[in-house]
């Protein structure tokens, strides 16, 4: 923690940024903006900082004022991956001081982000308790499914708080907005709820790094995790994808080999 | 009342599955043309949404067919290596290839959700494989029961 401030606070006081976004040292961790030098000593870092800060890179008024540092535990250092790998980060702008549990592991640029990933967490997988509750599911029969999704999504009331808090989800207009045609309704019911949440979760697809900060954003609880997870692997057995490693990698959905399995196909 | 032998009230009718079927206009939807100047005879079940490429085919599409009351959606075009547009259906394979497991998670498996590939040359292949996709609808029943994703009535 002491280490963490520290660096931010030199950041600062060297102008190497005009911003550091962290985690504030108070009850629910929530997002904090760190201007000055003397703010640092309000950071924090623990195992309950469940968003995803590097979806703030992605707004203007963050954009506005690069460079900025943001406190990345590894699967956020993924997320940043992901955005310069789909060139979302202005090359040089943006720092991680990347910290994992207790451990502030120094201060990185894109490349060494990269590095440090490969180096240190190249084995990341999703949590096995994740994807017990997948299989648990898959084997249920499809009405049975149906029937836990649709207690699930009547739920949601389109707050989306899951796009907000996703780093992938920075289109400057959704589809759930177009309205001519209105391929998603908008009402907060039935088949609107179910396609919104299966189409934001299949936008990410190739492209979700398993952060959870889409379930803990969700007010209602949804368990938002079990579509991630599902495309994550399949992405994963079908493809060898591994979003967030390469900074140079090819969009999973958007490039193509014939090699690619149809045996689904009649 | 005594029921008579000229009632005109119908009689409960069977299960007619309605499948929406997107196709691509270069190979599948020729292919279905050539069954019908083939005058072969297949299921009337199928509805035919034709568009220029797989690749065109965003699975909203799919989604907002089953919402608005299909029992089930096939998705056909040109085989590997044949896309009019070189590649389009190659990008479309991948996308299904993702997609169909997610919505299987949500509970629409393999009996509603149909893909494959027909060309241009294969008449007899579209007939069959409407006939078998129908076939396989009309067993696995009407879907409506309880989906989140389909459109209250």
């Amino acid at each position: 923690m002491k280490a963490l401030r520290e660096a931010a606070e030199k950041l600062l006081r060297e102008k190497r940024v005009s911003l550091v976004i962290g985690y504030e040292d108070r009850k629910g961790r929530p997002a904090f903006f760190a201007a000055k030098p003397e703010d640092c000593g309000r950071l924090a870092y623990d195992a309950s900082c469940r968003q995803n800060l590097a979806a703030y890179l992605g707004k203007p008024e963050i954009r506005a004022r690069l460079p900025v540092a943001v406190v990345a535990p590894p699967a956020v250092l993924r997320s940043i991956v992901v955005l310069t790998a789909e060139s979302q980060l202005p090359p040089g702008q943006v720092l991680a001081l990347a910290v994992d549990g207790d451990s502030f592991l120094g201060t990185f640029d894109a490349a060494g982000v990269a590095e440090l990933l490969r180096a240190k967490y190249s084995t990341l997988a999703p949590e096995p308790a994740l994807l017990e509750r997948v299989q648990g599911l898959l084997q249920k029969s499809p009405a049975e499914r149906a029937a836990f999704w649709e207690a699930e999504f009547s739920k949601c009331t389109r707050c989306y708080a899951c796009r907000a808090a996703c780093p992938g989800c920075y289109c400057s207009r959704c589809i759930v907005e177009k309205n001519a045609p209105q391929w998603i309704s908008t009402a907060a019911l039935g088949h609107g709820n179910y396609t919104w949440s299966v189409m934001r979760a299949f936008h990410q697809s190739g492209r979700c790094t398993l952060c959870g900060a889409c379930e803990a954003a969700c007010p209602q609880g949804l368990p938002l995790m079990l579509l991630n997870a599902v495309l994550d692997r399949e992405a994963l057995e079908e493809f060898g994808s591994r979003p967030g490693y390469d900074p140079e990698a090819k969009p999973l959905i958007g490039s193509w080999s014939a090699d690619d399995d149809h045996s689904y196909m009649r | 009342m005594m029921k008579t032998e000229t009632s005109t009230a119908p009689a409960p009718a069977a299960f007619e599955p309605r499948i929406t079927a997107f196709v691509c206009n270069w190979c599948t939807y020729a292919g279905a043309d050539l069954a019908g100047t083939s005058r072969l005879q297949y299921a009337s079940n199928m509805r035919i949404i034709k568009l220029p490429c797989t690749g065109r085919i965003d699975p909203l599409f799919v989604l907002k067919a089953f919402e608005n009351g299909a029992d089930a959606v096939l998705v056909s075009g040109c085989h590997p290596g044949d896309c009019h547009y070189t590649s389009g259906n190659y990008h479309a394979r991948r996308r299904w290839t993702l997609f169909r497991k997610l919505l299987a998670l949500t509970g629409i498996g393999d009996d509603r959700l149909f893909f494959s590939w027909v060309s241009a040359a294969e008449g007899q292949k579209f007939a069959d494989l409407v006939n078998d996709v129908t076939a396989k609808v009309r067993k696995a029943g009407p879907f409506c029961a309880v989906h989140p994703g389909r459109r209250a009535s």
